[in-house]
């Protein structure tokens, strides 16, 4: 016993502070192995964060309902019967059952299958079975409703929610780089998901899965197959020497390639019909209308890259994908990948995008194939004593860089590859690990980097 | 045109149709991608769609419709691709190589039109790589088969796995 209390030490402050070196960008592997970590993380990053549920187009009529996760707890989202999306623990109030046991799903009420408790679309509970005659009527049913996501918003009709009823409101927790990321996705209008959530379970810590969307570093070698097979040009998307990187306030980041501004400038001068007959800049896009410069600001526009929203929704294929890294422990993670297509499409558009979106990610995605290995034997070799005494080295571009700054606010690098989404990440993460709650959250992270990085 | 077929017939159809199975199924435990794509017909529709846990009031929403998303939906090209890849030499998810072994059971002709056979089948992939990755893969699939001289070609494999979760780390095998 006195062996284990030293394997599993307390996690202060300063001790979670350490476990990533801005100065250097060494990561302690601890970080995606050790288990008082990972349950320090289900109540300080994803109880206490904003979690992505669903997309208004996945629910459109009352009593429609999916179901999503904040870290591990099971999430109802359902469209009420006033049109509001209540977001609520899938759990009974007696029980603790689960109450939906599907993944999707219509439905008028909610009935417990062990004794029958029955929940309104709101969580009110409705009904319990021997109220009068087994309780003989001592039974507040007021008190014993769902519980409720302590907050649940919406912006650009993606809905999420949080347990942390101290969290700022959803639009100031994205900030500008988080709405810029979520814009990406409706950039040419309004979309709706494509029937059809892939889901897949990895042997690895959900970080590994989140920082490799910022790395353009491994995509010639971890895919040089998937090039091979002639499905993409990976010189023509990678543009190693055209990146663009934002990084924002809470850990939000996008990064990846970027139209570089004389051409974007070019770009600018486009008409929206001229910009729907040009070819994209980057092999898969197209160039984006007009109105996404609203949406997306006038440098942030300029994105091809990979937003990730705080902790763990990545955006991806310029906005038509996204991917939800799910914990499941310290070494497993679930993929559920997420496909949106704008309202309407014209159906040999909607062949094209889903051909692209089939068969680059997903598990038999000939591009995600060969990410999971990677992530699952990182994750292992954070687990062997010796080998996880050795940091991992996230130093690329450290130091080499500067933080343009806008007049209208807007923060941006323009480099070449680099692992800033990275450090930014790790360091955000271990900021909110550190502090106990909101308001110190609130009193001692970082802001968003100016100056030199 | 199936219940047209005396007994002779339909045992030797039967015969005909499992023997090409396990031929087809023998070269991909043997890693013979390219032979395998000769066993391919060129309009081949290659597809396993979503399946998601519902309700039984929900079950007709059990599965991805096609057009909708799916795992592979795949044509002569893709799979071409998905070989291309297995060859380059960098397909780490595959080297080193995965060990598979197809089962295919329940063999059930369910139909004749022309020269097409319909059949639906049972289906077991196992896999193990690395040292301690298993994955196990059951679920039926409806598989077309052309006449092409004495043999067939496959037309379409239709998968319908039994996961919902895929509790795999990818797909990187042929099904």
């Amino acid at each position: 016993m006195l062996g284990e209390a030293r394997l599993d030490p307390t996690w202060d402050r300063a001790s979670i502070l350490a476990l990533f070196d801005p100065a250097t960008g060494t990561l302690d592997r601890r970080v995606l192995s050790d288990e008082a970590l990972y349950r320090l993380e289900l109540e300080r990053i994803f109880a206490r964060g904003w979690n992505f549920m669903c997309h208004d187009s996945q629910i459109p009529n009352p009593g429609d309902y999916f179901i999503n996760y904040i870290g591990e707890d099971q999430m109802i989202c359902v469209r009420g019967d006033d049109g509001a999306v209540n977001v609520l623990l899938n759990t009974c109030r007696h029980r603790g059952n689960a109450l939906c046991r599907a993944e999707q799903g219509h439905a008028r009420s909610f009935v417990c299958s062990y004794h029958g408790w029955h929940y309104a679309l709101n969580g009110e509970l409705i009904g319990v079975p021997g109220q009068k005659t087994y309780y003989r009527g001592d039974l507040d049913r007021s008190r014993l409703g769902l519980a409720r996501a302590a907050q649940a918003d919406s912006y650009l009709g993606f809905h999420f929610a949080t347990m942390a009823p101290d969290a700022p409101p959803l639009h100031d927790f994205l900030g500008e780089v988080g709405r810029t990321g979520l814009a990406m996705v409706c950039a040419s209008g309004e979309v709706e998901v494509v029937d059809g959530v892939q889901k897949n379970v990895i042997d690895c810590n959900w970080k590994i899965a989140v920082d490799n969307l910022f790395d353009w570093y491994h995509v010639m070698y971890s895919h040089a197959s998937a090039g091979h097979s002639g499905i993409l040009d990976l010189a023509g998307i990678l543009h190693p020497n055209n990146q663009m990187v934002m990084l924002g306030e809470y850990g939000h980041a996008i990064s990846g390639p970027g139209v570089p501004k004389e051409a974007q400038a070019k770009i600018d001068l486009m008409s929206d019909e001229e910009r729907s007959n040009a070819p994209g800049p980057a092999g898969l896009s197209r160039l984006r209308p007009k109105s996404a410069t609203e949406l997306m600001g006038p440098n942030g526009v300029r994105s091809l890259g990979h937003p990730n929203i705080f902790p763990n929704l990545w955006i991806t294929l310029n906005g038509m994908q996204m991917c939800l890294r799910l914990p499941r422990g310290p070494s497993k993670t679930e993929l559920w990948w997420f496909t949106l297509l704008p309202k309407n499409a014209p159906p040999q558009f909607r062949q094209r995008a889903l051909r692209a979106a089939i068969h680059m990610f997903g598990p038999a995605g000939l591009l995600e194939q060969d990410d999971g290995e990677n992530w699952s034997q990182s994750t292992r070799s954070s687990r062997g004593f010796s080998s996880r005494r050795l940091g991992q080295a996230l130093s690329m571009g450290l130091g080499h860089d500067e933080v343009t700054e806008e007049a209208n606010g807007e923060r941006y690098i323009d480099t070449c590859v680099n692992e800033h989404g990275q450090r930014w990440l790790y360091r955000s993460w271990t900021e909110w690990m550190a502090a106990r709650d909101w308001a110190e959250l609130e009193a001692s992270h970082s802001p968003a980097p100016t100056g030199r990085v | 045109m199936l219940a047209r077929l005396d007994v002779a017939e339909r045992v030797q159809l039967q015969f005909d149709v499992e023997q090409f199975l396990y031929e087809e199924a023998a070269l991909l435990d043997a890693r013979r991608y390219r032979d395998w794509l000769g066993l391919l017909a060129d309009d081949i529709h290659y597809w396993m769609p979503i399946r998601r846990t519902v309700t039984l009031a929900d079950i007709e929403r059990e599965f991805t419709k096609q057009g909708d998303m799916a795992f592979f939906d795949d044509d002569r090209e893709m799979l071409e691709m998905r070989v291309r890849k297995l060859e380059a030499g960098s397909a780490w998810s595959e080297d080193p190589p995965s060990r598979s072994r197809h089962f295919v059971t329940n063999v059930r002709i369910t139909g004749v039109e022309g020269d097409e056979i319909t059949v639906d089948v049972c289906f077991h992939l196992y896999r193990t790589r690395l040292e301690t990755e298993v994955d196990s893969w059951i679920g039926r699939r409806t598989d077309v088969l052309r006449r092409h001289g004495a043999s067939f070609r496959l037309a379409r494999r239709h998968l319908f796995l039994d996961q919902t979760l895929i509790r795999s780390t990818n797909m990187s095998t042929i099904f």
